[in-house]
């Protein structure tokens, strides 16, 4: 019974930095539908910022996170300026292909700078975990946990109650009428792929104290958020959140009790599942489909 | 006049082909593969590091049969086609008579029908799988051990330890599972009881579910067979949910030393398996080897964890090194026989090739030395058994 | 014109082996062309049907695999005293079934994937590739798992003194060459015939097809049985040329691959794919003779990539074309193109 809840536990702590990697990408690949090939190597970027404030520069732990997420949404303002601009109306695996490429040459540059060798983040939170009874969880991963609900909440006040937000949701809806309003459809584009990316960042900057940093730890993470978006439907930030919970469950119960070798293909068994029977994800509202 | 400067061009290009053509003349070459990008580029750059270290004091001392060698290093990408890509290259282009590689058995098995095709002896620095000394290829010598020996070595440490029950912990590739099998295998002709195996995606970092069944199974000791970045985030994970068993890693990609850094205090208490133990090289076979080798790559700034892999590319180079030198020319029949009765005094240890395979195509397989050491207060130290 | 130009250009590549005797060139070809076949058929499926599959790797794999096991031989408990085998059988029978498997595994993953279009899809392919490759990984008793398959047989042909045995690079090359051509004859009749059409309209417009009574699934699921096979086919030649297969086949980096062949090189085109993949082929190669640093090689690779995809977005082949054909007419010929781009979903 400890078991289960230790899983139980482990579960809800993963969950909400899953659902951080997928709001992101449910901002760019739902909305945008842009195949964001960059989107783990922004969550790799997030995490090599946070090593080289804290290690290096000496910056205070959690001064570092709030750097981190800026120059995350930063990197995603300029990639979305120099690559994506251009291509505003091509075809979906046109972008795809600079996507791709961009994801290339953002994953070798960082093994140049920095080696393949993992590199790790000090944090200033004791090494001991917190103990609740016969359960227990480190100190790190608890505020993991508070920053990432924080983050899902500021995204979820941004895109639906500000104007900025008001203004994403017109652009992606309807963009001519939108342009005719008065909505600076370039500006909209970039700062949806730069929110997307800074959330990637900042989930790395989370999570790279907590695992280690290597050049390709973005690969596994955008796998997963490629996962969430489909499961909690394109496009729908609420769906992105609970996916990501559903997500920690289905891998944490699944690994623990059906097959721990599987337990990074729970995702995408659950994919097909849920495509096979509800195409347009659990909780999108009028998707349709294609 | 206009025709000048691209005649002085081809001119300038025509000498610089001769002289480099003429330079190559004077080497000999020995080709190395390994993976300096892709997953396992941090163990392949350690490896191509040391052979280097090798190459140059060889070089200083005159190198080999009148000439200096000279390594042609390639990447092969942590990807099997392209392993094969590089010997090809290698072999056809480069003409070397010899090679090192290519890291992982997955990678080394992928290149050896290319061996078998060209004729061209390789020198396995790394791979652990059984099967590459068991195919009936007579051009491997292997100088890494196989999980087999490295089981086998330890076993009268498992009364010694009075180890009861133990888990296992493995990557889900053929490194992760070989070690797993061969480990549980000798556990359970040795008095012990096997509690629970999970497996683990190579590329995963939480292992949450796998060490709250551990914990659940009531082993006293956890055996984890993986690369360094997973083993660190074992060791903290499984003091952060307080799983109480004697960890033990096997397979030798463990870096103790980046384990301290990195994972700090989780590291204390634990125990892993070397085939080099850079912390007190008085102990090894051939002491002045392996001082000589550390001092090197201390002196070069290079990574210090990456010490205990480094020096399969530096024993590699020399036996590599004694094959052709045995063989009095750098031709890959003629080093592929004389390599059976070479003896190299390496840092793996008194180096030599015994047979293991099929009749009439064995492959050559050394028996280094095996070593256990354990953290305590942030030092690697040797184990008291 | 361009169909001498066709059979003049694979004339010229048949005689390469004459001529190159540098055995290293041959295998950059060969390994190219298993690509390029690849690609091919890719480009069936993402060209000519217009459905993003980033899960083609898994037809290749497929092939790859059940290839090598009919070759192999194996034997596998279907229930605790119950066991299903197979003897070995010689390779080109080995690679018929790797053909058939493909197909009949494009069948049914077809079937099931096109309930979902546009970037649903896109999941559902990667997702069934990553399912393929775990399977080859996990079911030991039949893949060897990550121990790999090896020692596969090479293929031969005929018997006694009349036998012609694939190991060597030259005729290797050959089959390849010989394989292609065959493939682009396949899909390049196709495509020209209604079934082809039909795709093509349903990949302009897909609810204005199905308006003019085209069964969409149909044709999708038939363009990925076609594509499947002929992935299958490239697998099958990939086994009995490298020789070992292990789960590492269902790389992701190879649908990469062969993505970036099929839309740098220009999707729809029958040339295309062949332009793409013969770029991309050598070009790690010519990056790898440079001797610059490993990771440099790759950051290169990415932004060559990024500029031709920018600079030709619909690819070389089309931007060829359309300079052809607009120094002759005068423009028409690229207003109607970009008239039949299809519509931004």
């Amino acid at each position: 019974m400890d078991e289960l809840f230790q899983h139980f536990l482990n579960a809800i702590i993963l969950g909400g930095t899953y659902a951080l990697l997928g709001i992101g990408l449910t901002l760019i690949f739902g909305i945008m539908r842009v195949v964001n090939f960059t989107h783990g190597e922004l969550y790799a970027f997030g995490a090599y910022c946070m090593y080289a404030l804290v290690m290096i520069f000496h910056v205070n732990f959690f001064l570092a996170l709030a750097l981190a997420m800026a120059m995350g949404i930063l990197m995603g303002a300029a990639l979305e300026m120099l690559l994506l601009n251009r291509l505003r109306g091509a075809d979906i695996d046109t972008t795809m292909l600079v996507m791709i490429g961009a994801w290339i040459v953002m994953q070798n540059m960082e093994q140049f700078i920095w080696s393949g060798v993992a590199l790790s983040i000090n944090s200033p939170f004791p090494a001991n975990p917190l103990v609740l009874g016969p359960l227990s969880v480190s100190w790190n991963r608890v505020y993991v946990f508070i920053i990432a609900l924080a983050l899902i909440g500021a995204t979820y006040y941004l895109v639906n109650r500000t104007r900025l937000g008001k203004a994403m949701r017109a652009t992606f809806q309807d963009r001519d009428t939108a342009a005719l309003m008065g909505i600076r459809i370039d500006r909209i584009h970039t700062a949806t792929f730069a929110l997307g990316s800074g959330l990637a960042a900042a989930a790395g900057a989370l999570l790279g104290p907590v695992f280690v940093v290597t050049p390709t730890m973005g690969d596994l993470a955008a796998s997963k958020a490629f996962a969430i978006v489909i499961l909690g439907g394109l496009g729908n930030i609420t769906g992105a959140t609970l996916g990501g919970f559903i997500l920690a469950f289905v891998e944490e119960l699944g690994a623990g009790y059906i097959s721990s070798g599987y337990r990074d293909a729970m995702g995408f068994l659950l994919i097909i599942l849920i495509l096979l029977m509800r195409p347009t994800g659990l909780f999108a509202q009028k998707e349709r489909i294609g | 006049m206009r025709k000048l400067p691209g005649l002085m061009a081809t001119a300038v290009f025509l000498t610089g082909f001769v002289v480099t053509g003429a330079y190559a003349q004077e080497t000999i070459k020995i080709g190395v593969t390994q993976p300096l990008t892709g997953a396992f580029a941090a163990s392949g750059n350690y490896v191509a590091q040391g052979a280097k270290i090798a190459e140059e004091e060889i070089n200083q001392a005159g190198g080999v049969l009148g000439k200096k060698i000279q390594l042609i290093t390639e990447d092969n990408k942590s990807n099997p086609t392209e392993a094969v890509s590089t010997v090809e290259k290698l072999i056809t282009k480069d003409k070397v008579p010899v090679l090192i590689g290519a890291w992982s058995s997955t990678l080394t098995l992928a290149v050896m029908p290319k061996l078998e095709e060209y004729k061209v002896p390789m020198i396995v620095e790394t791979s652990s799988s059984g099967k590459i000394t068991t195919s009936g290829n007579p051009y491997i010598f292997r100088i890494s051990p196989t999980s087999a020996m490295e089981a086998k070595a330890f076993q009268p440490l498992v009364k010694k330890m009075g180890i009861k029950k133990a888990s296992f912990l493995y990557t889900n590739n053929d490194f992760g599972i070989g070690s797993a099998n061969e480990y549980s295998n000798m556990l359970k002709t040795n008095g012990a009881t096997v509690g629970v195996m999970e497996t683990m995606d190579p590329k995963a970092t939480d292992f949450s579910a796998q060490l709250a069944k551990i914990k659940a199974s009531g082993s006293d000791t956890l055996f984890v067979t993986t690369a360094v970045e997973q083993l660190t985030l074992i060791l903290k994970q499984a003091k952060e949910q307080q799983v109480k068993v004697r960890i033990i890693s096997c397979g030798g990609s463990n870096s103790p030393d980046q384990l301290i850094e990195q994972a700090g205090d989780a590291a204390n208490g634990s125990y892993h398996t070397a085939f080099f133990p850079p912390w007190f090289p008085e102990v090894t076979k051939n002491p002045e080897v392996s001082k000589r080798y550390m001092a090197e790559w201390k002196k070069r700034g290079h990574n210090v964890g990456g010490l205990t892999e480094g020096f399969r590319g530096f024993d590699g180079v020399y036996v590599a090194v004694a094959g052709i030198k045995a063989a009095g020319k750098a031709e890959p029949e003629a080093i592929r026989a004389a390599l059976w009765g070479v003896t190299v005094k390496g840092i793996y240890g008194d180096i030599h090739f015994n047979k293991e395979g099929p009749a009439g195509k064995e492959s050559g397989q050394n028996v280094p030395v095996v070593y256990l050491v354990t953290i305590t207060n942030g030092k690697v130290v040797k184990t008291s058994f | 014109m361009s169909r001498y130009f066709g059979w003049l250009l694979v004339a010229f590549l048949a005689s390469v082996p004459l001529w190159m005797h540098d055995f290293y060139f041959l295998h950059v070809l060969i390994t190219t062309g298993i690509f390029i076949i690849a690609a091919m058929s890719l480009n069936l499926l993402l060209g000519y049907t217009g459905q993003l599959s980033l899960g083609h790797v898994a037809f290749f794999g497929i092939g790859a695999y059940t290839s090598a096991l009919v070759s192999l031989g194996f034997q596998i408990h279907v229930l605790p005293d119950f066991t299903i085998g197979l003897a070995p059988k010689p390779a080109w029978f080995a690679m018929l079934a790797a053909v058939a498997v493909a197909g009949l595994t494009g069948y049914a993953i077809g079937k099931l994937s096109f309930r979902v279009r546009g970037a649903y899809f896109v999941i559902v392919s990667i997702s069934f590739a990553e399912v393929v490759r775990l399977v080859a990984v996990n079911w030991v008793e039949l893949t060897q798992g990550p121990m790999a398959l090896n020692n596969i047989p090479v293929l031969r042909l005929g018997a006694g003194p009349l036998e012609l045995s694939f190991l060597r690079k030259p005729e290797f090359y050959l089959l390849v060459l010989a394989v292609a051509v065959v493939c682009y004859v396949v899909i390049a009749r196709l495509v020209n015939s209604r079934a082809g059409r039909a795709m093509i309209a349903l990949r302009e417009n897909e609810s204005l097809a199905t308006s003019v009574g085209i069964d969409v699934t149909h044709y999708l699921v038939l363009a990925t049985v076609v594509s499947a096979a002929i992935a299958g086919v490239a697998g099958a030649l990939y086994a009995h040329y490298i020789r070992i297969v292990d789960p590492d086949i269902f790389l992701f980096i190879y649908t990469v691959t062969m993505v970036i062949m099929v839309i740098t090189g220009g999707k729809g085109t029958l040339a295309g794919p062949i332009v793409g993949g013969a770029l991309f082929g050598f070009v790690p190669e010519i990056l790898r003779a440079m001797e610059i640093e490993p990771e440099l090689q790759w950051v290169v690779y990415g932004v060559l990539m990024i500029l031709v995809v920018y600079f030709l977005p619909r690819g070389i082949v089309p931007a060829i074309g359309g300079y052809f054909s607009g120094q002759k007419s005068g423009g028409t010929a690229e207003a109607a193109t970009t008239a039949a781009e299809p519509v931004q979903k």
